[in-house]
Protein backbone atom coordinates (compact mmCIF):
# COMPACT_ATOMS: atom_id res chain seq x y z
CA UNK A 1 0.00 0.00 0.00
CA UNK A 2 2.73 2.40 0.97
CA UNK A 3 4.74 1.50 -2.07
CA UNK A 4 1.78 1.89 -4.41
CA UNK A 5 0.97 5.39 -3.24
CA UNK A 6 4.63 6.37 -3.47
CA UNK A 7 4.70 5.03 -6.99
CA UNK A 8 1.62 6.99 -7.91
CA UNK A 9 3.22 10.16 -6.60
CA UNK A 10 6.33 9.49 -8.62
CA UNK A 11 4.29 8.82 -11.73
CA UNK A 12 2.30 12.01 -11.16
CA UNK A 13 5.52 13.95 -10.81
CA UNK A 14 6.89 12.47 -14.01
CA UNK A 15 3.70 13.27 -15.91
CA UNK A 16 3.77 16.83 -14.62
CA UNK A 17 7.41 17.22 -15.59
CA UNK A 18 6.68 15.94 -19.07
CA UNK A 19 3.64 18.18 -19.43
CA UNK A 20 5.14 21.49 -18.32
CA UNK A 21 7.50 22.10 -21.26
CA UNK A 22 4.74 20.94 -23.58
CA UNK A 23 2.42 23.57 -22.14
CA UNK A 24 5.08 26.23 -22.58
CA UNK A 25 5.54 25.16 -26.16
CA UNK A 26 1.81 25.21 -26.82
CA UNK A 27 1.62 28.85 -25.77
CA UNK A 28 3.57 29.93 -28.83
CA UNK A 29 6.19 32.63 -28.75
CA UNK A 30 4.77 34.53 -25.77
CA UNK A 31 6.58 35.32 -22.53
CA UNK A 32 6.49 32.46 -20.02
CA UNK A 33 4.72 32.81 -16.68
CA UNK A 34 7.31 32.50 -13.88
CA UNK A 35 6.69 30.26 -10.88
CA UNK A 36 5.17 32.17 -7.97
CA UNK A 37 7.51 32.16 -4.98
CA UNK A 38 7.15 35.54 -3.27
CA UNK A 39 5.05 38.71 -3.07
CA UNK A 40 7.76 40.55 -4.97
CA UNK A 41 8.83 38.76 -8.13
CA UNK A 42 11.66 40.78 -9.62
CA UNK A 43 12.71 39.30 -12.94
CA UNK A 44 14.67 42.39 -13.92
CA UNK A 45 17.07 42.85 -11.03
CA UNK A 46 15.79 46.40 -10.55
CA UNK A 47 15.30 46.28 -6.79
CA UNK A 48 18.15 45.86 -4.35
CA UNK A 49 17.92 43.01 -1.87
CA UNK A 50 17.07 45.42 0.96
CA UNK A 51 14.34 47.17 -1.05
CA UNK A 52 12.84 43.87 -2.07
CA UNK A 53 12.83 42.55 1.47
CA UNK A 54 11.22 45.71 2.84
CA UNK A 55 8.41 45.49 0.28
CA UNK A 56 8.06 41.77 0.82
CA UNK A 57 7.77 42.32 4.58
CA UNK A 58 5.11 44.98 4.06
CA UNK A 59 2.97 42.78 1.83
CA UNK A 60 3.47 39.71 4.04
CA UNK A 61 2.37 41.68 7.10
CA UNK A 62 -0.67 42.91 5.20
CA UNK A 63 -1.57 39.40 4.13
CA UNK A 64 -1.28 38.18 7.70
CA UNK A 65 -3.42 40.98 9.09
CA UNK A 66 -6.07 41.24 6.35
CA UNK A 67 -5.72 38.08 4.31
CA UNK A 68 -5.59 39.69 0.88
CA UNK A 69 -2.68 38.73 -1.35
CA UNK A 70 -0.88 41.45 -3.28
CA UNK A 71 1.82 40.33 -5.70
CA UNK A 72 4.14 42.54 -7.74
CA UNK A 73 5.82 41.14 -10.83
CA UNK A 74 8.62 42.92 -12.66
CA UNK A 75 9.50 41.62 -16.11
CA UNK A 76 11.73 43.11 -18.81
CA UNK A 77 9.02 42.93 -21.45
CA UNK A 78 5.65 41.38 -22.23
CA UNK A 79 6.13 41.42 -26.03
CA UNK A 80 4.60 40.23 -28.26
CA UNK A 81 1.59 40.45 -25.96
CA UNK A 82 -0.14 43.53 -24.68
CA UNK A 83 0.55 44.05 -20.95
CA UNK A 84 -3.15 43.48 -20.18
CA UNK A 85 -3.14 40.13 -21.96
CA UNK A 86 0.07 39.06 -20.24
CA UNK A 87 -1.17 40.13 -16.79
CA UNK A 88 -4.41 38.28 -17.41
CA UNK A 89 -2.51 35.12 -18.31
CA UNK A 90 -0.28 35.40 -15.23
CA UNK A 91 -3.34 36.00 -13.04
CA UNK A 92 -5.15 33.01 -14.51
CA UNK A 93 -2.20 30.77 -13.82
CA UNK A 94 -1.32 32.07 -10.32
CA UNK A 95 -4.88 32.57 -9.07
CA UNK A 96 -3.71 34.89 -6.30
CA UNK A 97 -6.23 35.30 -3.51
CA UNK A 98 -7.68 33.25 -0.72
CA UNK A 99 -9.77 30.22 -1.53
CA UNK A 100 -13.43 31.08 -1.24
CA UNK A 101 -12.68 34.81 -1.00
CA UNK A 102 -10.54 35.39 -4.07
CA UNK A 103 -9.00 38.64 -2.85
CA UNK A 104 -5.89 38.92 -4.95
CA UNK A 105 -4.16 41.76 -6.73
CA UNK A 106 -1.43 41.64 -9.32
CA UNK A 107 0.82 44.54 -10.28
CA UNK A 108 2.87 43.95 -13.41
CA UNK A 109 5.73 46.21 -14.49
CA UNK A 110 7.15 45.74 -17.97
CA UNK A 111 10.34 47.71 -17.54
CA UNK A 112 11.61 47.94 -21.10
CA UNK A 113 8.13 48.55 -22.49
CA UNK A 114 7.71 51.30 -19.88
CA UNK A 115 4.27 49.98 -19.06
CA UNK A 116 2.61 49.10 -15.80
CA UNK A 117 -0.68 47.39 -15.02
CA UNK A 118 -2.74 46.77 -11.91
CA UNK A 119 -4.91 43.70 -12.32
CA UNK A 120 -7.66 43.07 -9.79
CA UNK A 121 -9.59 39.90 -9.10
CA UNK A 122 -13.36 40.03 -9.27
CA UNK A 123 -13.49 40.06 -5.46
CA UNK A 124 -11.49 43.30 -5.35
CA UNK A 125 -13.19 45.09 -8.25
CA UNK A 126 -15.38 46.81 -5.67
CA UNK A 127 -12.50 47.89 -3.45
CA UNK A 128 -10.36 48.99 -6.37
CA UNK A 129 -12.45 50.04 -9.35
CA UNK A 130 -10.62 50.67 -12.59
CA UNK A 131 -10.52 54.40 -11.90
CA UNK A 132 -8.94 53.90 -8.48
CA UNK A 133 -6.34 51.59 -10.03
CA UNK A 134 -5.62 54.21 -12.63
CA UNK A 135 -5.27 56.83 -9.91
CA UNK A 136 -2.74 54.69 -8.05
CA UNK A 137 -0.75 54.42 -11.25
CA UNK A 138 -1.00 58.15 -12.00
CA UNK A 139 -0.21 59.41 -8.52
CA UNK A 140 2.07 56.80 -6.97
CA UNK A 141 3.82 54.95 -9.75
CA UNK A 142 4.25 57.10 -12.86
CA UNK A 143 5.88 60.19 -11.26
CA UNK A 144 8.46 58.09 -9.40
CA UNK A 145 9.13 55.70 -12.26
CA UNK A 146 9.82 58.70 -14.50
CA UNK A 147 12.67 59.61 -12.16
CA UNK A 148 13.91 56.02 -12.14
CA UNK A 149 12.76 55.47 -8.53
CA UNK A 150 11.23 52.04 -9.01
CA UNK A 151 11.35 50.94 -5.37
CA UNK A 152 9.76 54.20 -4.23
CA UNK A 153 6.99 53.92 -6.82
CA UNK A 154 6.17 50.35 -5.87
CA UNK A 155 6.30 51.20 -2.17
CA UNK A 156 3.90 54.13 -2.58
CA UNK A 157 1.63 51.96 -4.74
CA UNK A 158 1.66 49.25 -2.07
CA UNK A 159 0.63 51.80 0.57
CA UNK A 160 -2.25 53.11 -1.54
CA UNK A 161 -3.44 49.65 -2.54
CA UNK A 162 -3.29 48.44 1.06
CA UNK A 163 -5.36 51.44 2.14
CA UNK A 164 -7.93 50.74 -0.59
CA UNK A 165 -8.21 47.04 0.20
CA UNK A 166 -8.43 47.75 3.94
CA UNK A 167 -11.53 49.83 3.25
CA UNK A 168 -13.30 46.77 1.91
CA UNK A 169 -15.11 44.52 4.34
CA UNK A 170 -13.31 41.26 3.62
CA UNK A 171 -13.43 38.24 5.92
CA UNK A 172 -10.64 38.15 8.49
CA UNK A 173 -7.81 35.70 7.87
CA UNK A 174 -7.76 32.43 9.78
CA UNK A 175 -4.61 32.51 11.79
CA UNK A 176 -4.21 28.86 12.67
CA UNK A 177 -3.79 26.44 9.86
CA UNK A 178 -5.14 28.70 7.16
CA UNK A 179 -2.34 27.68 4.85
CA UNK A 180 -2.83 23.95 5.30
CA UNK A 181 -6.54 24.28 4.62
CA UNK A 182 -5.91 26.04 1.35
CA UNK A 183 -6.19 22.82 -0.61
CA UNK A 184 -9.89 22.73 0.22
CA UNK A 185 -9.54 19.75 2.54
CA UNK A 186 -11.96 19.77 5.45
CA UNK A 187 -10.95 18.08 8.69
CA UNK A 188 -14.50 17.85 9.95
CA UNK A 189 -15.51 15.99 6.78
CA UNK A 190 -12.78 13.48 7.42
CA UNK A 191 -13.81 13.05 11.06
CA UNK A 192 -17.42 12.38 10.02
CA UNK A 193 -16.25 10.01 7.30
CA UNK A 194 -14.11 8.05 9.74
CA UNK A 195 -16.90 7.99 12.30
CA UNK A 196 -19.03 6.06 9.83
CA UNK A 197 -16.48 4.26 7.71
CA UNK A 198 -14.19 2.89 10.41
CA UNK A 199 -16.81 0.98 12.40
CA UNK A 200 -18.30 -0.51 9.22
CA UNK A 201 -14.93 -1.40 7.72
CA UNK A 202 -13.82 -2.67 11.13
CA UNK A 203 -16.79 -5.00 11.43
CA UNK A 204 -16.35 -6.36 7.92
CA UNK A 205 -12.62 -6.84 8.44
CA UNK A 206 -13.29 -8.53 11.78
CA UNK A 207 -15.72 -10.91 10.10
CA UNK A 208 -13.22 -11.78 7.35
CA UNK A 209 -9.92 -11.75 9.19
CA UNK A 210 -10.90 -12.20 12.79
CA UNK A 211 -11.02 -9.56 15.48
CA UNK A 212 -7.31 -8.91 16.04
CA UNK A 213 -6.10 -8.91 12.44
CA UNK A 214 -9.22 -7.18 11.20
CA UNK A 215 -8.75 -4.30 13.65
CA UNK A 216 -5.08 -4.07 12.78
CA UNK A 217 -5.87 -3.97 9.06
CA UNK A 218 -8.46 -1.24 9.55
CA UNK A 219 -6.02 0.74 11.66
CA UNK A 220 -3.40 0.34 8.95
CA UNK A 221 -5.73 1.62 6.25
CA UNK A 222 -6.66 4.64 8.37
CA UNK A 223 -2.97 5.30 8.95
CA UNK A 224 -2.15 5.19 5.24
CA UNK A 225 -5.06 7.53 4.49
CA UNK A 226 -3.84 9.93 7.13
CA UNK A 227 -0.33 9.76 5.73
CA UNK A 228 -1.55 10.49 2.20
CA UNK A 229 -3.67 13.44 3.28
CA UNK A 230 -1.31 15.05 5.75
CA UNK A 231 2.06 13.63 4.63
CA UNK A 232 3.03 13.60 8.30
CA UNK A 233 4.27 10.34 9.80
CA UNK A 234 3.39 11.35 13.37
CA UNK A 235 -0.24 11.93 12.45
CA UNK A 236 -0.26 8.68 10.51
CA UNK A 237 1.10 6.73 13.49
CA UNK A 238 -1.47 8.32 15.75
CA UNK A 239 -4.19 7.47 13.23
CA UNK A 240 -3.08 3.81 13.12
CA UNK A 241 -3.40 3.63 16.89
CA UNK A 242 -6.78 5.37 17.01
CA UNK A 243 -8.08 3.39 14.05
CA UNK A 244 -7.06 0.05 15.52
CA UNK A 245 -8.62 0.76 18.90
CA UNK A 246 -11.69 2.13 17.20
CA UNK A 247 -12.13 -0.91 14.99
CA UNK A 248 -11.40 -3.27 17.87
CA UNK A 249 -14.07 -1.66 20.04
CA UNK A 250 -16.47 -1.63 17.11
CA UNK A 251 -15.95 -5.31 16.39
CA UNK A 252 -16.38 -6.19 20.08
CA UNK A 253 -19.59 -4.21 19.95
CA UNK A 254 -20.71 -6.10 16.86
CA UNK A 255 -19.93 -9.51 18.38
CA UNK A 256 -21.06 -8.63 21.87
CA UNK A 257 -24.42 -7.35 20.70
CA UNK A 258 -26.29 -4.87 22.83
CA UNK A 259 -23.53 -2.99 24.68
CA UNK A 260 -22.17 -1.55 21.43
CA UNK A 261 -23.02 2.05 20.69
CA UNK A 262 -22.73 3.91 23.99
CA UNK A 263 -19.33 2.39 24.71
CA UNK A 264 -17.33 3.43 21.74
CA UNK A 265 -18.91 6.50 20.24
CA UNK A 266 -18.01 9.00 22.91
CA UNK A 267 -14.52 7.82 23.79
CA UNK A 268 -13.48 6.75 20.33
CA UNK A 269 -14.65 9.82 18.49
CA UNK A 270 -13.25 12.19 21.09
CA UNK A 271 -9.75 10.81 20.88
CA UNK A 272 -10.01 10.52 17.12
CA UNK A 273 -10.87 14.14 16.50
CA UNK A 274 -8.18 15.19 18.95
CA UNK A 275 -5.67 13.40 16.80
CA UNK A 276 -6.84 15.09 13.61
CA UNK A 277 -6.89 18.60 14.89
CA UNK A 278 -3.39 18.30 16.26
CA UNK A 279 -2.35 17.08 12.84
CA UNK A 280 -3.79 20.16 11.23
CA UNK A 281 -1.84 22.36 13.61
CA UNK A 282 1.34 20.46 12.92
CA UNK A 283 1.27 20.71 9.17
CA UNK A 284 0.54 24.42 9.23
CA UNK A 285 3.79 25.15 11.04
CA UNK A 286 5.78 25.15 7.79
CA UNK A 287 4.10 28.29 6.41
CA UNK A 288 7.35 30.19 5.96
CA UNK A 289 7.26 30.52 2.18
CA UNK A 290 4.63 32.33 0.15
CA UNK A 291 2.15 30.50 -1.98
CA UNK A 292 -0.99 31.53 -3.77
CA UNK A 293 -4.31 30.90 -2.08
CA UNK A 294 -5.57 29.61 -5.43
CA UNK A 295 -8.95 31.34 -5.21
CA UNK A 296 -8.42 34.48 -7.25
CA UNK A 297 -10.47 34.92 -10.41
CA UNK A 298 -9.19 37.67 -12.70
CA UNK A 299 -11.96 38.98 -14.91
CA UNK A 300 -10.01 41.66 -16.75
CA UNK A 301 -10.53 44.46 -14.23
CA UNK A 302 -7.84 46.99 -13.41
CA UNK A 303 -5.99 49.67 -15.28
CA UNK A 304 -2.84 50.15 -17.31
CA UNK A 305 -0.49 53.06 -17.58
CA UNK A 306 2.91 54.03 -18.86
CA UNK A 307 5.71 56.37 -17.93
CA UNK B 1 -45.13 -9.04 -9.18
CA UNK B 2 -41.82 -9.18 -7.47
CA UNK B 3 -40.10 -10.21 -10.65
CA UNK B 4 -41.54 -7.31 -12.63
CA UNK B 5 -40.54 -4.92 -9.86
CA UNK B 6 -37.05 -6.35 -9.91
CA UNK B 7 -36.96 -5.94 -13.68
CA UNK B 8 -38.05 -2.33 -13.47
CA UNK B 9 -35.39 -1.63 -10.93
CA UNK B 10 -32.72 -3.29 -13.03
CA UNK B 11 -33.81 -1.42 -16.12
CA UNK B 12 -33.76 1.88 -14.28
CA UNK B 13 -30.29 1.15 -12.94
CA UNK B 14 -29.09 0.11 -16.39
CA UNK B 15 -30.55 3.22 -17.98
CA UNK B 16 -28.81 5.35 -15.39
CA UNK B 17 -25.53 3.62 -16.12
CA UNK B 18 -26.00 3.95 -19.87
CA UNK B 19 -26.85 7.64 -19.70
CA UNK B 20 -23.87 8.50 -17.54
CA UNK B 21 -21.68 6.30 -19.71
CA UNK B 22 -22.74 8.15 -22.83
CA UNK B 23 -21.79 11.52 -21.42
CA UNK B 24 -25.36 12.63 -20.75
CA UNK B 25 -24.32 14.26 -17.48
CA UNK B 26 -21.33 15.86 -19.17
CA UNK B 27 -23.70 17.43 -21.67
CA UNK B 28 -25.78 18.88 -18.86
CA UNK B 29 -22.73 20.23 -17.05
CA UNK B 30 -21.13 21.81 -20.10
CA UNK B 31 -24.43 23.13 -21.38
CA UNK B 32 -24.92 25.00 -18.11
CA UNK B 33 -21.30 26.15 -18.19
CA UNK B 34 -21.67 27.63 -21.66
CA UNK B 35 -24.85 29.37 -20.58
CA UNK B 36 -23.19 31.00 -17.60
CA UNK B 37 -20.15 31.95 -19.65
CA UNK B 38 -22.51 33.47 -22.19
CA UNK B 39 -24.32 35.42 -19.49
CA UNK B 40 -21.00 36.88 -18.42
CA UNK B 41 -20.33 37.96 -22.01
CA UNK B 42 -23.74 39.65 -22.19
CA UNK B 43 -23.15 41.24 -18.81
CA UNK B 44 -19.94 42.88 -19.99
CA UNK B 45 -21.43 43.98 -23.30
CA UNK B 46 -24.25 45.58 -21.32
CA UNK B 47 -21.67 47.35 -19.18
CA UNK B 48 -20.16 48.84 -22.31
CA UNK B 49 -23.54 49.85 -23.69
CA UNK B 50 -24.31 51.60 -20.38
CA UNK B 51 -21.08 53.53 -20.62
CA UNK B 52 -21.77 54.91 -24.10
CA UNK B 53 -24.36 57.60 -23.17
CA UNK B 54 -21.88 59.13 -20.70
CA UNK B 55 -19.13 59.14 -23.29
CA UNK B 56 -21.43 60.69 -25.89
CA UNK B 57 -22.60 63.36 -23.46
CA UNK B 58 -19.02 64.29 -22.56
CA UNK B 59 -17.89 64.39 -26.17
CA UNK B 60 -20.87 66.53 -27.17
CA UNK B 61 -19.51 69.21 -24.86
CA UNK B 62 -16.69 69.58 -27.34
CA UNK B 63 -18.41 71.90 -29.82
CA UNK B 64 -16.34 71.19 -32.91
CA UNK B 65 -16.31 67.42 -32.55
CA UNK B 66 -16.75 65.34 -35.70
CA UNK B 67 -20.48 64.75 -35.79
CA UNK B 68 -20.15 61.81 -38.13
CA UNK B 69 -18.10 59.74 -35.66
CA UNK B 70 -20.43 60.56 -32.83
CA UNK B 71 -23.53 59.62 -34.78
CA UNK B 72 -22.02 56.30 -35.72
CA UNK B 73 -21.45 55.44 -32.06
CA UNK B 74 -25.00 56.37 -31.12
CA UNK B 75 -26.44 54.37 -34.01
CA UNK B 76 -24.26 51.35 -33.31
CA UNK B 77 -25.31 51.35 -29.66
CA UNK B 78 -28.97 51.58 -30.59
CA UNK B 79 -28.54 48.68 -32.98
CA UNK B 80 -26.61 46.53 -30.52
CA UNK B 81 -29.06 47.03 -27.68
CA UNK B 82 -32.09 46.51 -29.89
CA UNK B 83 -31.14 42.87 -30.53
CA UNK B 84 -33.00 40.62 -28.15
CA UNK B 85 -30.74 37.92 -26.78
CA UNK B 86 -32.32 34.79 -25.41
CA UNK B 87 -30.72 31.51 -24.39
CA UNK B 88 -31.90 30.21 -27.77
CA UNK B 89 -29.51 32.63 -29.44
CA UNK B 90 -26.77 30.22 -28.44
CA UNK B 91 -28.28 27.46 -30.54
CA UNK B 92 -29.02 29.69 -33.50
CA UNK B 93 -25.87 30.48 -35.53
CA UNK B 94 -27.60 33.15 -37.63
CA UNK B 95 -28.88 35.12 -34.63
CA UNK B 96 -25.53 34.66 -32.92
CA UNK B 97 -23.57 36.11 -35.83
CA UNK B 98 -26.02 39.00 -36.09
CA UNK B 99 -25.52 39.80 -32.41
CA UNK B 100 -21.78 39.50 -32.79
CA UNK B 101 -21.77 41.80 -35.82
CA UNK B 102 -23.77 44.45 -33.96
CA UNK B 103 -21.44 44.36 -30.95
CA UNK B 104 -18.43 44.42 -33.24
CA UNK B 105 -19.80 47.53 -34.95
CA UNK B 106 -20.23 49.27 -31.62
CA UNK B 107 -16.70 48.27 -30.65
CA UNK B 108 -15.14 49.70 -33.78
CA UNK B 109 -17.27 52.85 -33.64
CA UNK B 110 -16.08 53.42 -30.08
CA UNK B 111 -12.44 52.84 -30.88
CA UNK B 112 -12.75 55.22 -33.82
CA UNK B 113 -14.20 57.79 -31.44
CA UNK B 114 -11.27 57.34 -29.08
CA UNK B 115 -8.77 57.76 -31.91
CA UNK B 116 -10.50 60.90 -33.17
CA UNK B 117 -10.64 62.36 -29.66
CA UNK B 118 -6.84 62.49 -29.67
CA UNK B 119 -7.12 65.49 -32.00
CA UNK B 120 -9.01 67.56 -29.44
CA UNK B 121 -6.66 68.81 -26.72
CA UNK B 122 -9.50 70.17 -24.58
CA UNK B 123 -11.22 66.82 -24.58
CA UNK B 124 -8.00 65.00 -23.76
CA UNK B 125 -7.48 67.30 -20.79
CA UNK B 126 -11.05 66.84 -19.56
CA UNK B 127 -10.88 64.77 -16.35
CA UNK B 128 -14.36 63.34 -16.88
CA UNK B 129 -13.46 62.15 -20.33
CA UNK B 130 -10.21 60.62 -19.11
CA UNK B 131 -12.09 58.70 -16.43
CA UNK B 132 -14.56 57.42 -18.99
CA UNK B 133 -11.65 56.32 -21.16
CA UNK B 134 -10.22 54.26 -18.30
CA UNK B 135 -13.61 52.71 -17.65
CA UNK B 136 -14.10 51.91 -21.30
CA UNK B 137 -10.68 50.32 -21.48
CA UNK B 138 -11.43 48.18 -18.40
CA UNK B 139 -14.75 47.16 -19.89
CA UNK B 140 -13.17 46.17 -23.17
CA UNK B 141 -10.68 44.06 -21.22
CA UNK B 142 -13.49 42.38 -19.34
CA UNK B 143 -15.28 41.68 -22.61
CA UNK B 144 -12.14 40.06 -23.96
CA UNK B 145 -11.79 37.85 -20.89
CA UNK B 146 -15.47 36.89 -20.90
CA UNK B 147 -15.35 36.09 -24.60
CA UNK B 148 -12.22 33.99 -24.13
CA UNK B 149 -13.88 31.98 -21.40
CA UNK B 150 -16.96 31.50 -23.51
CA UNK B 151 -14.80 30.32 -26.41
CA UNK B 152 -13.05 27.78 -24.20
CA UNK B 153 -16.27 26.42 -22.73
CA UNK B 154 -17.92 26.12 -26.11
CA UNK B 155 -14.85 24.38 -27.46
CA UNK B 156 -15.11 21.81 -24.69
CA UNK B 157 -18.82 21.38 -25.34
CA UNK B 158 -18.36 21.04 -29.09
CA UNK B 159 -15.58 18.49 -28.73
CA UNK B 160 -17.87 16.45 -26.52
CA UNK B 161 -20.73 16.75 -28.99
CA UNK B 162 -18.66 15.56 -31.92
CA UNK B 163 -16.60 12.78 -30.39
CA UNK B 164 -17.68 9.15 -30.29
CA UNK B 165 -19.75 7.79 -28.55
CA UNK B 166 -21.16 11.03 -27.21
CA UNK B 167 -22.22 12.11 -30.70
CA UNK B 168 -24.84 9.35 -30.53
CA UNK B 169 -26.16 10.78 -27.26
CA UNK B 170 -26.14 14.22 -28.82
CA UNK B 171 -28.08 12.92 -31.79
CA UNK B 172 -30.69 11.22 -29.62
CA UNK B 173 -31.23 14.27 -27.40
CA UNK B 174 -30.81 16.83 -30.16
CA UNK B 175 -27.70 18.58 -28.81
CA UNK B 176 -26.01 20.61 -31.49
CA UNK B 177 -22.63 22.19 -31.87
CA UNK B 178 -22.78 25.72 -30.45
CA UNK B 179 -21.59 28.71 -32.45
CA UNK B 180 -18.39 30.40 -31.35
CA UNK B 181 -16.88 33.86 -31.69
CA UNK B 182 -14.78 34.57 -34.72
CA UNK B 183 -12.75 37.49 -35.96
CA UNK B 184 -15.22 39.86 -37.56
CA UNK B 185 -13.02 41.92 -39.81
CA UNK B 186 -11.05 39.06 -41.30
CA UNK B 187 -10.58 40.79 -44.63
CA UNK B 188 -9.54 44.00 -42.95
CA UNK B 189 -6.87 42.26 -40.88
CA UNK B 190 -5.43 40.28 -43.74
CA UNK B 191 -4.82 43.38 -45.89
CA UNK B 192 -1.89 45.47 -44.67
CA UNK B 193 -2.83 48.99 -43.60
CA UNK B 194 -2.03 51.85 -45.94
CA UNK B 195 0.17 54.45 -44.32
CA UNK B 196 0.03 57.86 -45.87
CA UNK B 197 2.19 60.52 -44.26
CA UNK B 198 1.34 63.20 -46.82
CA UNK B 199 -2.25 63.57 -45.75
CA UNK B 200 -2.64 65.99 -42.96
Amino acid sequence: MLFVSGGARLLGGLLLAAWLPLAAWAQGGVQPVPALTAHIMDGTGTLSAAQREALEAKLTAFEQSRGAQVVMLLVPTTQPEDIAAYAQRVGDSWKIGRKGVGDGLLLVVAKNDRKVRIETTKALEGAIPDLAARQVIDTAITPRFKQGDFAGGLDAAADQLIALISGENLPAPEHSGSRSNNDGFEWTDLAVFLFFAVPIAGRIAAMVLGRKFGSLATGGVVGVLAWIFTSSLIVAGLAVLVGTVFALVASIGALGGSRSSGGWTSGGLGSGSGGWSSGSGGSSSDSGGFSSGGGGDFGGGGASGDW
Amino acid sequence: MTISRFLTFTLAALLGLLLSGCGYNDFQRLDEQTKSAWSEVLNQYQRRADLVPNIVATVKGEAAFEQDTLTKVVEARAKATSIQVTPETLNNPAAFSKFQAAQGELGSALSRLMVVSERYPDLKANQGFRDLRVQLEGTENRITVARNRYIQTVQEYNVLTRSFPNNLTAMVFGYQVKPNFSVQNEAQISTPPVVDFNKK
